[in-house]
């Protein structure tokens, strides 16, 4: 135990579905990987597999990246009925288990490679059934979980985490509401740990151009119909306020004709996917989400940063956990248009309410900072080995 | 050595395994720097012995702690086992409790996140035999979510509630500032341990965790005394820091975790015991606690509470078996200025039992046991049974019968008793049961239950036998005479109290040739030929059922069953998704029927077909011949919609007629339903979809619920409800000829011509997760006690819940939420009160007075939302409390003149197009051309 007592210096596996898909926990994974790295920590990331569609990662990257398989691999499964007669089927569950069986060994390997009180961290529910396999001896296993305990119950992880989860030596959900509802469902090794706000830029938004702005995937999960039925009772009281959507996606043809069909066209822009959130956010004076379901969103951190008080779909612990209702933000119910509408009214209507909440959230979302969160891990770590 | 973070400190107790088991759950935690301090006396050389093998497998973690000789008791052995305690936090066990795996790990998190001195978890204990395990039922609402309190009337159950007899730490260093011990003269002195901690923390974290299970199960009782004398000195603490409020709490509490429970065991306690333990009540109860704290209690359980404070064991007993069978007459009740008291001897008022307006024939009474012995051959069985406010017509007509009742079965032998002595209050009965009077099957008749019939000019009473352990006893066994052959098979009566309190007789084999045949007959129902059968049977029976199941039929539906021709003129029915033959359909129904149009209607019902049509086919929803109908019909007609799931055949016109105009926010609009996922919205908008036809009655229905459920205008008819043609008719009429007679209704449900008929049909809730029923909004025993003279109140639920309603005077009450048709019964009603029900807006047609009884209309329509303000625009007065609500009934005239504009503005803005003659016009619209080919 000699070597884990000085913190600086541990193992840390940081282990996800895929090593670089462009998503919010690959990039959640990358960042604390930084972090870790920048701290002291030797870290290795892992995926299942790699991605087709890629996050584009800084070169060079600093630390070790591992995919187990070359691509999305199949479950090896028992065969039932008259197919277990057919020689084909046997050849091929065979040759998926001897697949998942290597990947398991070469894990095994890694993790044997590392020191004691190394930590192995699970982002995601699917990449445990490897880890489960493998030997752990000597490290501390830490499953995670990016989503609210309402959107994981409602979907097929909930039976994997109540299969895989039990298991091992800690976990996380991203707020203690949503750790309690894992609780009151009899999993009692979950804890729980906020994602990091990224980045914290130099000048808050001036708050003076009269737009709202939204960032998102243009997918029903965002919600952005709600946030056009919200708008069209807006804009006829707000005629000088635009509504700027950043975001591409599946979705855009059908919210673009209910746009027109809203009579919404001389008020809403369509920009499209940016990469510089910061500048969007400067050019802003309120920012606005109507996701249907949300984690801990990082756009609300990001705007909350640059300065720019949020309008909200109360929709997660998440949501609820960022902004501080009436505080640094308003929240509406979820789905309530009109109360999200009312919410912007108050936002665009009253700019000294703005600057006070603007100024508050750059203050409070402070909380989440690199350091603060990086604070938080150390501690759960010493926690773990006592 | 390492200060530990915890000790967990555990008092040795007489089972060296269950010793051994919680100081494992201590060692095999998740958390590791924990050590065991074992505290005991020394008494029991095997726990000692097990003790010290811990400590020699555990060297550096287990401690054992002997306590020198004077050293006596629990509370200061946990003293002592405090004293040598070294870790940063300290919690402690009793022998056979055990911590939950992950339970030190979170309370030290907790601990360490929240800076409290004190965190707490949740706790179970052992439910009786079988391992079963329990919490009690207040900690859910303590423990729902992670907080952290400083001020405890935040958290009351704290110190209100036993909370803190188990499954939480303190932190030394806090616990050695406050000089917190255990009092060594309390018998029970963890209740009061666990207050003072609560009163002396800083800060207190309440985690939703489990910590501490398999406590001992509660045994109330046993130590009345000890509590008693605990909690007084938890009150007088409390009461010294101007905690009174908590304290009046604490009080309540116990009266309602302690003495009722305790009151209930009566039901299975030795009379000894019984009258001790009521003597102990007797005795102390009062100078503890005062008569206040459950004066306000429900009757049954109030009197059980009052009677043992009287010390009166049998009342104590009945009261509980009063609780156990609501319903029961347990005492002699006397009628005092119009109220009701419980007894001559304890005139407390339990007018709310409603005992007093029950009939002779809904009676139940509490019929004691007195005697129960076997004499030559035949048992000889005695009883009391109560007989309240001379409910009993004269003695001389009352036939006083046992009945013995086959269990599981129909066969009844009905014995007249050989004496019935009517004294006072009390009704004396004895019988001699002759077994020859019995001529049972044996072998499969095995349990026959026991109740006493008393009837009157044809009406009948019930009392069942109450027997108690003691009086059944063991040695009343009596020679059975079973019919011919199964003599061979059962030869003995055996009487036994069954789990229930009551008097059963079991047929049993005692002798020889019957206990042979018994023993070839199990083996012959046992032996692995017919296990065998049996399994193959069961699992028979559930591949039949897979193929009854729901998903196959949809499936078979949506393959196979759309593709059938269609049969021409066919029409399928529905109301309100089955549970009722009324409604639209109801009347497009009666419309065809009274035109002669040749049409092939059939009508869907939910559980059961009675009230439904004669002169169409039934078919039971989900059924098989329903599909089959569904998939053949021409016309699909109903008021809600058909299950979501089966598609539309292509040969088939769909008429929705929709069941009320919208107040709430509905379909596409409703809250609910926008959040829900793209797949989740998309299977609604498949169902609505298959509209072909939408009655309307306003623009107001265009502009809300076609909006609601994106209906294109050409799908819209505006022909108006023809549920409604019935109400317009009754408004024309009573313009003509005045409200009287009444129709035909009023006759049937038996309200008299000098009554004002009040309608309540309040809207619906959202089923509750536990199948029980709702509760009013109104009190309806108020109701019809402030009103019943001049009013019938009829209570309508909404059609998907039911109403639990308590027992009223006759005459003042009736649930017509069984009723098929509500048009029959707003015909009837003389003013409605309803909350936000669309009822309202049909009720509107006939131009009487609607009263809006909504306490919680600002709360409803921000989470419901609503399509426009009702205080605004409402067709009555909106009443928020119940006292307006009577108030403003008792004088109608006066609050209804200002309305009346206001109403028949309601009414026709929202029933635009309901001009009385919409069925007619709807049969026209689809029914009346010739049958054309395939629409769609």
């Amino acid at each position: 135990m000699t070597v884990a007592t000085d913190p600086r210096e541990r193992d840390i596996f940081l282990f996800s579905n895929t090593t670089d898909e462009l998503g919010g926990v690959t990039a959640w994974m990358h960042q604390m990987a930084r972090l870790f790295r920048t701290h002291g920590h030797r870290v290795h990331t892992l995926g299942v597999h790699p991605a087709e569609l890629k996050l584009t990662l800084p070169e060079p990257l600093g630390y070790p990246m591992t995919a187990l398989h070359p691509a999305h691999p199949t479950a090896p499964r028992r065969l039932t009925g008259p197919r277990r007669l057919r020689p084909a089927e046997r050849r091929r569950e065979a040759a998926h288990a001897a697949d998942k069986q290597r990947a398991v060994d070469a894990l095994s390997a890694l993790f044997r490679a590392a020191r004691p009180g190394g930590v192995v961290i699970v982002t995601q529910v699917w990449p445990m059934e490897w880890v489960r396999a493998a030997d752990t001896t000597g490290l501390t296993v830490i499953g995670m979980s990016h989503e609210s305990y309402a959107y994981t119950r409602a979907c097929h992880r909930y039976r994997w985490i109540k299969q895989n989860y039990p298991h091992v030596d800690h976990w996380l959900t991203l707020t203690q509401e949503d750790a309690d509802d894992w609780i009151a469902d009899g999993m009692h090794n979950v804890g729980f740990m906020p994602n990091a706000l990224a980045h914290l830029p130099e000048v808050p938004s001036p708050r003076t151009a009269k737009v709202v702005a939204s960032i998102g995937r243009l997918h029903d999960q965002k919600g952005i119909d709600m946030l056009l039925d919200a708008w069209a009772l807006v804009a006829p009281e707000r005629p000088d306020w635009t509504l700027r959507i950043y975001g591409a996606g599946v979705e855009e043809a059908d919210l673009r004709a209910q746009c027109t069909g809203l009579g919404l066209d001389g008020s809403v822009r369509w920009l499209g996917r940016t990469d510089d959130v910061p500048g969007a956010l400067a050019g802003a004076s309120v920012f606005v989400q109507s996701s249907r379901g949300e984690g801990f969103p990082l756009a609300l951190m990001e705007a909350m940063a640059s300065g720019v008080p949020c309008a909200a779909f109360d929709c997660a612990p998440g949501v609820r956990e960022i902004v501080r209702d009436g505080e640094d933000g308003l929240l509406a119910p979820p789905g309530d248009s009109g109360a999200l509408a009312d919410r912007l009214l108050r936002l665009t209507g009253n700019p000294r309410l703005r600057d006070a909440m603007g100024v508050r959230a750059r203050k409070n979302v402070q909380r989440f900072s690199e350091g603060e969160i990086l604070r938080a891990w150390e501690e759960l770590f010493g926690l773990l080995e006592l | 050595m390492n200060t530990p973070e915890f000790s967990v400190v555990v008092t040795l107790g007489d089972d060296p395994d269950a010793m051994t088991a919680t100081a494992e759950s201590a060692l095999g935690q998740s958390l590791r720097s924990v050590e065991v301090v074992l505290v005991g006396d020394r008494t029991d050389a095997d726990v000692r012995r097990t003790a010290t093998l811990l400590t020699a497998r555990h060297p550096d973690r287990v401690r054992v702690i002997d306590a020198p000789q004077e050293v006596r008791g629990a509370a200061a052995l946990r003293n002592l086992g405090l004293d040598a305690a070294h870790g940063r936090h300290v919690l402690l066990l009793d022998s056979g409790e055990r911590l939950h795996a992950h339970a030190l790990r979170n309370l030290l998190q907790a601990a360490r996140r929240t800076d409290a001195d004190l965190v707490a978890g949740r706790w179970t204990r052992l439910a009786g035999p079988g391992g079963k395990q329990q919490g009690p039922p207040w900690q859910d609402a303590l423990h729902a979510r992670t907080r952290t309190v400083t001020d405890l009337a935040k958290a009351p159950e704290l110190v209100a509630r036993d909370a803190l007899v188990s499954g939480f730490c303190l932190r030394r260093d806090a616990m050695d500032r406050h000089a917190l011990r255990h009092a060594e003269d309390l018998a029970r002195s963890e209740v009061h341990f666990g207050v003072r901690a609560a009163l002396a923390a800083r800060r207190i974290t309440l985690v939703p965790n489990l910590i501490v299970t398999h406590r001992a199960p509660v045994d109330h009782g046993t130590d009345l005394h000890a509590l008693l004398e605990a909690s007084g000195r938890i009150g007088l603490q409390l009461a010294r820091r101007d905690l009174t409020e908590l304290r009046d709490a604490r009080e309540r509490a116990f009266v309602s975790d302690q003495l009722l429970p305790l009151a209930r065991g009566f039901l299975r306690l030795p009379r000894g015991e019984r009258a001790e333990l009521a003597a102990q009540a007797h005795a102390r109860l009062t100078a503890h606690i005062a008569p206040e704290r459950w004066a306000d209690l429900p009757p049954a359980e109030r009197m059980c509470v009052t009677l043992l404070a009287a010390g009166e064991p049998d009342g104590v007993q009945a009261a509980a078996y009063a609780l156990a069978r609501p319903g029961t007459v347990v005492s002699p009740l006397v009628e005092r200025d119009g109220r009701v008291d419980w007894s001559a001897a304890h005139p407390s008022d339990v007018s709310e039992l409603g005992h007093q307006h029950r009939p002779f024939e809904a009676l139940r009474l509490f019929n004691r046991l007195t005697r129960c012995t076997a004499e030559a051959g035949r048992l000889d069985l005695a009883g009391e049974i109560v007989l309240p406010l001379d409910k009993l017509p004269a003695a001389t007509d009352v036939t006083v019968r046992l009945e013995l009742r086959l269990r599981g079965g129909k066969k009844v032998f009905r014995l007249p008793v050989d004496e019935a002595v009517h004294h006072g209050e009390r009704l004396g009965w004895r019988l001699r049961v002759d077994p020859a009077l019995l001529p049972v099957r044996g072998m499969s008749e095995r349990i026959w239950d026991t109740r006493i019939v008393l009837t009157a000019g044809g009406e009948s009473a019930l009392a069942e036998v109450f027997a108690e352990r003691e009086v059944v006893g063991k040695g009343s066994r009596f020679p059975a005479r079973p019919r011919l052959f199964g003599r061979f098979s059962a030869d003995t009566w055996l009487p036994y109290a069954t789990a229930g309190h009551h008097l059963a007789l079991e047929l049993q084999a005692c002798r020889r040739p019957a206990r042979t045949i018994r023993r070839l007959t199990t083996y012959v129902t046992h032996f692995r030929p017919t296990r065998k059968a049996r399994q193959l049977r069961g699992t028979l029976r559930q591949k039949r059922d897979r193929l009854h199941s729901g998903s196959v039929k949809v499936r078979v539906y949506n393959r196979l069953l759309v593709k059938l021709p269609v049969r021409r003129r066919s029409v399928v029915f529905e109301a309100h998704m089955g549970k009722a033959y009324g409604d639209s359909p109801r009347a497009i129904h009666e419309e065809l029927r009274a035109r002669g149009l040749k049409v092939r209607s059939t009508w869907s019902h939910a559980a059961s077909p009675t009230g439904f049509p004669d002169d169409a086919r039934l078919v039971r929803r989900w059924s098989w011949r329903y599909l089959w109908a569904l998939a053949r019909a021409e016309f699909w007609v109903d008021n809600q919609g058909f299950p979501h799931a089966l598609d539309k055949p292509a040969h088939t016109t769909y008429l929705q007629t929709w069941h009320g105009s919208a107040y709430k926010r509905m379909g596409f609009d409703e809250t609910r339903v926008r959040m829900q996922n793209t797949p989740q919205r998309a299977k609604l908008q498949r169902a609505v979809d298959r509209f072909d036809h939408f009655l309307v009655r306003s623009e107001h229905d265009v502009r809300t619920l076609a909006r609601a459920y994106r209906l294109p205008e050409k799908k819209l008819l505006p022909l108006g409800y023809p549920r409604n043609d019935r109400l317009v008719a009754a408004r024309e009429r009573d313009e003509t000829e005045g409200r009287f007679p009444r129709p035909e209704l009023a006759a049937r449900l038996g309200i008299p011509d000098h009554q004002k008929t009040v309608l309540y049909a309040p809207t619906f809730r959202g089923t509750p997760k536990d199948g029980r029923a709702h509760q009013l909004r109104l009190d309806v025993r108020k109701f019809t006690e402030r009103l019943g003279d001049g009013h019938v109140l009829l209570v309508r639920a909404h059609y998907m819940e039911r109403a639990e309603l308590p027992v009223c005077a006759p005459g003042t009450l009736l649930d017509v939420s069984g009723h098929h048709d509500v048009s029959e019964l707003l015909c009837l009603a003389d003013v409605l009160v309803t909350d936000y029900s669309s009822i309202m807006f049909d009720y509107a047609l006939l131009d009487r007075p609607i009263v809006l009884f909504a306490p919680d209309l600002d709360a409803y329509a921000a989470e419901r939302g609503s399509y426009f303000d009702l205080r605004e625009r409402a067709p009555g007065p909106v009443v928020e409390t119940e006292d307006e609500l009577l108030r403003t009934l008792a004088d109608l005239k006066r609050a209804d003149t200002g309305h009346a504009e206001r109403r028949r503005a309601f009414a026709a803005e929202f029933g635009a197009h309901d001009r009385g003659d919409s069925a007619r016009a709807v049969v026209d619209a689809l029914f009346a051309r010739p049958a054309r080919r395939n629409r769609t």
